[in-house]
């Protein structure tokens, strides 16, 4: 209950504050504050306060621009961030199986020599392994039935040659399926033209990225010769292009049917060199990732060590956004001391009245915390409203780079609430000081002279 | 014991400053309840470091002080603003309101400290005290707006307002014409005879001494009288 009767009294009193800042003419008496029940501390901080809108236009304003930039620079840097987090996942999976090489070891040295000799293998060579995974569907399987996998789809990549002509092009053919891959990646978005579902129907197709049909001057419905090392070559159609703000994939990469890759390459239909997995959580990969490679004896790659330059470069924004705002909220916190320093060199008479008439040094402390309080909520709640301005603002500026529309921005609640956490908090230990420097003021010497 | 509200005894205080020398030298005052006390004395001579030290807001001095029975001596900064607060009433040399806020405001606060009383009682009591000092009309004017005697009156009003057992006063006529001056002393006489509050005032006004019940004289932090 008591918490319940300050927050009303603190609701009654904003409004009250509000409506005299903005009617000076209103008395506390217009508003009838005697009926309600505000603390006499509370009602003297509030006129202190109000006798002085300008100082506290200016104290509030201080917050409310740290506020607004701290809200903005949150936004900006969780959508920046969240941007290249799914910009990288249009093209890696959250988790990749794949069969990787291993160093050879003295285990079959162990099978032939059953005798208790020490066997030692000196200058150990990777061993090349089938670059195919042992059966791969059964996997699948596996890995489906753990909760957190969202989806699952196996892949035949395959390093090929593409030529048109008398040129010619390294690169890679991804045999997928492609509605499970448009599921995970979202292709779609990045069609140039063509639709990618013909990649299903016409026999012997192909799908490939813009920098390919750019070099070797390829549209949709033309044929492109593609060989991988050791098969024979193929030639197939073109049904489609597609760009990704990457470069490089834009230029090597290809997309075709599961099959087809397979066939491409001389294999079986059990032959699948990658499976991709996705989770629900992305964040859970490396976790999600150490399970898999114990259940399935593979090399499972999460998208963490696969981007670590994302990774870091997530933390240095942090650190430039954070020292940013941090510096903004101190200047904001000074702004607020010094105001309530020089009400309080002003004041200091009244204080020692207050004082003689029966404050206690708590009661002081309370009527000057509470105003820089008012300040830090003023300054809260107006720096919400402009930090939401600003950031819906900067969300419409145009950037048009790739598929980058508009700069990237979040409208993340807890960034709002805790914009007026650290608000709050700054103005508290801004107006801490001040307030108890007052409330040590000895009546009899200031009454004196 | 039962009718005695301020006892002091052995009261001592230093000034440090240039030089450490004592300002009141073994001082032992007795007030009754509802006594009109005038202490007087040349400048300098203690009557106001004393009227402070009585009134509880000095605290650096030696000797004891008791209020209304209770003893003040050593208590927390908290508990003297408490006794301050309900049952002492202090008028300053001069005005001393609280600029930003009105007239009634000013009187009202040390009994919305208080907080025995709700706040519609305390602006009734308010608006009575004022009316006793004819400032009525002035309730809701900003308090810096008044005249230096208005504002006195004003400040006495505010004093009363908690009904305190004891009202100090250091020159509290000292602004006044000798009109209001005449007034504030029959209200202070009305105020020791019917409902038995004590005063204590410092005051150079010797005709104002005269007519009180007892008077104190000072002389070098000592009492002659």
């Amino acid at each position: 209950m008591p918490y319940l009767a300050s927050l009303t009294d603190f609701l009654l009193s904003t409004l009250y504050f509000l409506l005299t800042t903005f009617d000076s003419r209103l008395t506390t008496y217009d508003l009838r504050l005697n009926t309600m029940k505000i603390s006499v501390n509370t009602e003297i901080a509030l006129t202190y306060l109000s006798s002085r809108k300008k100082q506290t236009i200016v104290a509030s304003m201080g917050v409310m621009f740290g506020i607004s930039m701290f809200i903005f620079m949150q936004s900006l840097m969780k959508g920046t961030n969240d941007y290249f987090e799914k910009s990288s996942f249009s093209s890696t999976a959250h988790i990749r199986l794949y069969s990787e090489n291993k160093v050879a070891d003295a285990h079959m040295l162990k099978d032939f020599l059953k005798d208790s000799s020490v066997k030692i293998l000196t200058n150990p060579k990777q061993l090349k392994q089938s670059q195919g995974l042992n059966n791969p569907y059964g996997i699948i399987r596996n890995i489906k039935k753990n909760p957190q996998v969202t989806y699952v789809t196996p892949q035949v990549t395959a390093m090929v040659i593409y030529s048109s002509g008398s040129v010619t092009l390294n690169g890679t053919v991804a045999g997928v399926s492609i509605d499970e891959e448009d599921k995970m990646f979202d292709v779609q978005t990045n069609m140039v033209t063509g639709n990618l579902h013909d990649l299903n129907r016409v026999n012997n197709s192909i799908l490939i990225g813009k920098g390919i049909a750019d070099k070797l001057s390829l549209h949709v419905g033309d044929n492109i010769t593609v060989r991988a090392g050791i098969g024979s070559p193929m030639i197939m159609r073109v049904i489609g292009i597609f760009a990704t703000t990457v470069k490089q994939i834009d230029e090597t990469k290809s997309y075709a049917n599961i099959v087809q890759a397979q066939n491409l390459l001389g294999k079986d239909r059990s032959y699948v060199t990658d499976i991709k997995i996705n989770i629900a959580n992305y964040n859970d990969a490396p976790k999600v990732a150490r399970e898999l490679e114990t259940i399935t004896g593979y090399k499972a790659e999460d998208w963490v060590q696969s981007n670590e330059q994302l990774k870091a470069a997530f933390k240095i924004r942090a650190i430039i956004l954070n020292s940013v705002i941090g510096v903004i909220l101190l200047v904001a916190g000074f702004g607020i001391y010094n105001i309530l320093n020089m009400t309080i060199y002003e004041k200091i008479k009244e204080i020692a009245i207050l004082k003689a008439t029966g404050f206690s040094g708590k009661s002081v402390i309370s009527i000057f915390l509470q105003q820089a309080i008012y300040i830090g909520l003023i300054g809260a709640v107006v720096g919400i409203i402009f930090g939401f301005g600003i950031t819906l603002m900067v969300s419409r500026i145009y950037i048009g780079a790739g598929t980058l529309k508009y700069l990237p921005m979040s409208f993340y609640v807890p960034h709002y609430v805790e914009a007026v956490c650290f608000g709050v908090i700054t103005t508290i230990a801004a107006g801490y000081f001040p307030a108890r420097k007052a409330s040590k003021v000895d009546p009899v010497t200031i009454i004196r002279g | 014991m039962e009718n005695i509200a301020l006892q002091a005894t052995g009261i001592t205080k230093y000034f440090h400053d240039p030089v450490t020398f004592p300002v009141l030298k073994q001082i032992n005052i007795e007030v009754k309840r509802g006594e009109f006390v005038s202490i007087v004395g040349k400048s300098g001579c203690g009557k106001s470091t004393l009227l402070y030290i009585l009134s509880t807001m000095d605290r650096d001095y030696e000797g004891t002080l008791e209020i209304n029975g209770k003893m003040a001596t050593g208590c927390s900064l908290n508990e003297l603003a408490y006794i301050r607060n309900s049952s002492i009433g202090f008028v300053f040399q001069f005005h001393y309101l609280l600029p930003d806020f009105s007239c009634l405001k000013n009187v009202m606060i040390p009994g919305l400290r208080l907080g025995k009383l709700s706040p519609k009682e305390v602006e009734h009591n308010a608006y009575e005290k004022l009316k006793m000092f004819g400032v009525e009309d002035l309730a809701l004017k900003q308090s810096s707006k008044l005249s230096g005697g208005q504002q006195q009156r004003v400040a006495i009003a505010r004093a009363l307002i908690n009904d305190p057992a004891i009202i100090m006063g250091d020159e509290p006529t000292g602004n006044l014409d000798s009109k209001n001056t005449r007034i504030v002393f029959d209200l202070f006489q009305q105020l020791t005879k019917e409902y038995h509050q004590t005063i204590i005032t410092v005051t150079h006004d010797d005709d104002f001494a005269h007519k009180s019940d007892r008077i104190i004289e000072m002389a070098d932090g000592e009492i002659v009288r």
